[in-house]
């Protein structure tokens, strides 16, 4: 019943909607400073949006980026990013089709074509955002619609969830703030100084558009990496910089340095309330439980499949998120969980849940962790006093964020499991081994 | 959607004018009891009974709540405010309905966890501690309130029942050295100190058992199939959580979950898990640092400091559980000036330590001096491209309201700063079937200037 042509045929209809409600700001627009011109995939430069500060200005004769000529509106602390929100379809790890809604990267391409691009695209987990410390960010979100759901006219947002010092202008709560209806664009400015493991997700009727997968990761840097090779980290500290050398935070000693780092995020899925959404039925809230474990966006064993997954297709094998401008469909699970490091090296595990249903407990069996931070703040007590503490087991509320050092030194190569002792959800629904579970591999 | 936000709009419009309207408004932030005082000795009369409370999806719920004697029943019971050191006597009589087929009532009783030394007499003899039969079956628990901190009480009979029932309180001790009605600190430490205090006890409820008890079903009630589908904020699911206190519609759930601070305040939040599932309590706006469990101070033995504290974003409540955090904002590092100023419009900055405005008369007291004057980073999309919260003010700037459409926005006449506080389990933003609501609320960071009661 989702054949291609059912999905072309809402699709170039919602196209056409929005093509013709064009009137009040219908033209997505981004707000990127110093980005001038839009970078073609043989390098030139055009005139356009996509997202992406140009720092060099096209030289007239191969309009390639031309490094005598710096672009004066260029600023290296200036990060931008534009986000679609729409619909999609990503399939479980037992293959089970199911619809979602979600988010997708379009920084890169012309934003002028973001509706079509960003069409059906959702993602699941949202594209990961990754921030340095020091750097503004602008965030663009383009509310492409929903596609298979031309009923709905929802709005959308993101929230930055663990955003320090926030202003509710860019909170990304609807209700009180603004949020994006759709072929519009809303910016977004975040002045990024505290470094640590957020996450994001839209908040626009926040239990339906979360359960249906509007969920990202999302961490900032620490400034603490930029140190001076050879020099102390800090003011005043005994601990070196090594060149290369990184920090969850900016810990002044050293103590949260890694070597590998891995976010991971859990969330899980009620299939039925997925399917009730697609098939326009009243959303079951109360009934409300989730039968797909993930982690970013996955059930083992796709967790550790380090390739994109293919384009969603449904029971018959027919691709879901296609559209006439795009007829093969679109890969739409991008990121694995597969954790990989060296003997000695150290791997910092940026957890968080964002489920919406469940408290999770994760443990990694045969590898210490430690605890070092939590909620984007190393553990340290008011005035300093270190709460850092050696555990096997991390447990979450949803919306929690933990941050955990696994330390390898001395030990076995190998792999090395993290999987959820909540083990009625280590299964995708009817499958019952797989669900929240990814594994460590630990090379010589 | 629209529509139950609509009447939050109403009661929270009621509730800004309430406030402000008063001049000055000597009641304490939270809700609360001293009882009879009489020297060092604080009584309370209390009394359980059965009666209804309403839901934001329509809905009526039979329940068993504590009230004081001669006031109504009220869910949760009433949050008993008493001063360390004092003596704490509680007569208890049981007014619930008979059991079907016999002449008396389930018993009922009090537990106080935290506290020691509690002796309780009268009544008859129960699992945990004495119960009261009925209503002329009087129990007494008495005890000297122990140290300061968020304690709670509940039902010690069949409390699997009787909580999801109803019969859960708050009790709050405060510093021996602090006023409860106008407290300044929450123990006798100084980075305990804090100007507003509000506290947020989470409960839940299935319908489904309340049904069988009110049609007499009693024995065939069973806990271990329970599915919870009511999720409540101070005895409220939201959004009556933020009308205010007494709301005379709200007869049996007399207490606001809205919390109000100046920009530079510390807001005290005393978090309470009253029912029997975890609820994490999410802060939009800002990390808050927990300073105490269960009515202890996270400190070492040796400090005089809360060295053990530690800052969150998700306050992770478990049942049965207290824990007090501090929240504070200034929206310092934002990257643009939050007021709108520009240059030469005659506003000035003066920073003080800490880099914030230092002129307590300015409308822009505590303003971070270092964005002063920079300009938003953005163009905010035309109205016609956004859809709008109750709550939005019209502008991007504090204390500032913008227009917009016809019919929107409306909630917040000061032109306040407004965060979500909400359970991030976010199924429980659900009335039954219904969303918004459940465990949600806002935070209102209001203009200086502002009266806050």
């Amino acid at each position: 019943m989702n054949s291609i042509k059912t999905k072309s045929s809402s699709a170039a209809l919602l196209l056409l909607l929005l093509g013709a409600s064009g009137g009040a700001g219908a033209v997505p627009f981004t707000q990127c400073p110093g980005d001038d011109f839009i970078k073609l995939a043989d390098g030139t430069l055009v005139p356009g949006n996509d997202a992406v500060p140009d720092q060099y200005l096209p030289n007239p004769i191969s309009n390639l980026p031309d490094p005598t000529l710096p672009n004066p509106k260029f600023r290296p602390e200036v990060k931008c990013m534009h986000l679609s929100a729409g619909d999609g379809f990503v399939n479980m790890a037992d293959g089970y089709p199911q619809y979602m809604f979600g988010f997708s990267d379009l920084s890169g391409t012309d934003t002028t074509k973001a509706m079509v691009n960003g069409l059906l695209g959702a993602e699941f987990p949202a594209p990961t955002i990754v921030l340095e410390q020091g750097q503004q960010f602008y965030l663009d979100l383009t509310n492409v619609g929903m596609a298979n759901r031309p009923d709905l006219s929802d709005p959308h947002t993101v929230h930055f969830h663990g955003f320090p010092q926030a202003m509710d202008t860019f909170d990304g709560v609807p209700d009180n703030s603004v949020s994006i209806t759709m072929g519009s664009s809303l910016p977004y400015f975040y002045n990024v100084v505290e470094p640590g493991t957020y996450m994001y997700h839209c908040h626009v009727e926040a239990t339906e558009h979360m359960q249906m997968g509007m969920l990202g990761n999302l961490y900032v840097h620490a400034a603490q990496d930029k140190s001076v090779a050879g020099a102390p980290v800090c003011a005043g500290s005994t601990y070196n910089h090594v060149a290369g050398q990184r920090y969850a935070y900016n810990d002044c000693d050293g103590t949260t340095r890694y070597d590998v780092e891995v976010p991971l995020q859990l969330a899980s899925f009620d299939s039925r309330f997925h399917d009730a959404s697609m098939n326009v039925q009243p959303l079951p809230f109360a009934a409300m439980k989730d039968n797909y474990p993930m982690i970013n966006g996955r059930g083992y064993p796709d967790t550790v499949n380090t390739g994109i997954l293919p384009a969603p297709v449904d029971a018959d094998g027919l691709l879901t998120n296609a559209h006439a401008e795009r007829p093969l469909g679109k890969p739409s699970q991008k990121i694995n969980a597969l954790v990989t490091a060296s003997v000695g090296q150290r791997v910092l595990l940026r957890l968080s849940n964002l489920s919406v249903t469940n408290h999770y407990t994760v443990r990694v069996l045969g590898l210490p962790m430690q605890v070092i931070g939590r909620g984007a703040r190393e553990a340290r007590g008011p005035s300093g006093t270190n709460l850092y503490y050696q555990t096997s087991h991390v447990s979450m509320a949803p919306g929690e964020g933990v941050d955990v050092i696994v330390d390898t030194a001395g030990k076995t190569p190998g792999t090395y499991y993290l999987y959820t002792t909540n083990l009625n959800f280590l299964s995708n629904n009817t499958e019952d081994f797989g669900g929240m579970m990814t594994e460590i591999v630990l090379n010589p | 959607m629209k529509s139950l936000f609509a009447r939050a709009a109403l009661a929270t419009t009621t509730a800004v004018m309430l406030f402000a309207g008063v001049a000055i408004n000597a009641e304490a932030r939270i809700a609360g009891t001293s009882g009879t005082v009489v020297g060092t000795t604080q009584t309370f009369n209390l009394v359980t009974s059965a009666d209804y409370i309403t839901t934001p999806d329509g809905g009526t719920v039979t329940i068993w709540g504590y009230g004081e004697v001669g006031k109504p029943m009220q869910y949760p019971g009433p949050t008993l405010k008493v001063r360390a050191g004092y003596t704490v006597v509680i007569n208890l009589t049981n007014g619930l309905p008979n059991l079907p087929g016999t002449s008396a009532p389930m018993p009922v009783s009090m537990i106080f966890p935290g506290q020691t030394g509690v002796a309780a007499t009268g009544g008859s003899a129960g699992v945990l501690t004495q119960e009261s039969s009925g209503p002329a079956n009087v129990v007494t628990y008495t005890f000297v309130a122990g140290q300061p901190g968020t304690y709670m009480y509940n039902s010690g009979t069949r409390p699997g029942l009787q909580v999801e029932m109803g019969l859960v309180g708050a009790l709050i001790v405060y510093p021996a050295t602090e006023n409860p009605n106008a407290p300044t600190k929450a123990y006798d430490l100084a980075d305990s100190a804090f100007d507003q205090e509000y506290m947020f006890l989470m409960t839940e409820m299935d319908p489904k058992i309340h049904q069988l008890v009110e049609f007499g079903l009693i024995n065939q009630v069973n806990n271990t199939v329970s599915h919870a589908t009511l999720w409540f904020l101070n005895g409220r699911n939201g959004p009556d959580t933020m009308f205010p206190d007494f709301a005379p519609w709200l007869n049996h759930q007399p207490y606001s979950a809205l919390p109000r601070m100046h920009p530079g305040e510390k807001l005290l939040m005393r978090v309470i898990g009253g029912g029997r599932e975890q609820h994490p309590f999410h802060t939009h706006g800002n990390n808050y640092t927990v300073i105490a469990r269960d009515g202890r101070p996270l400190k070492s033995s040796a400090s005089t400091t809360i060295d053990l504290g530690y800052s969150d974003y998700t306050l992770d409540s478990t049942p049965g559980t207290t824990q007090d955090a501090i929240f504070t904002w200034t929206g310092v590092n934002l990257g643009w000036d939050m007021f709108g100023h520009v240059p030469g419009d005659g506003s000035s900055c003066t920073p003080d330590a800490e880099g914030l405005h230092s002129v307590a008369t300015d409308a822009n007291y505590k303003e971070p001096c270092a964005d002063h004057t920079k300009p938003l980073p953005v163009v905010m999309p035309e109205n016609a491209s956004l859809a709008f919260g109750g709550f939005w003010r019209g502008s991007p700037f504090i204390g500032s309201l913008g227009s917009l459409p016809p019919g929107e926005g409306g909630l917040n006449l000061n032109g306040g700063v407004v965060f979500i506080w909400h359970s991030h389990t976010e199924k429980e933003l659900a009335n039954n079937d219904l969303y918004p609501g459940g465990i949600l609320t806002m935070l209102i960071i209001e203009p200086h200037g502002v009266l806050i009661p």
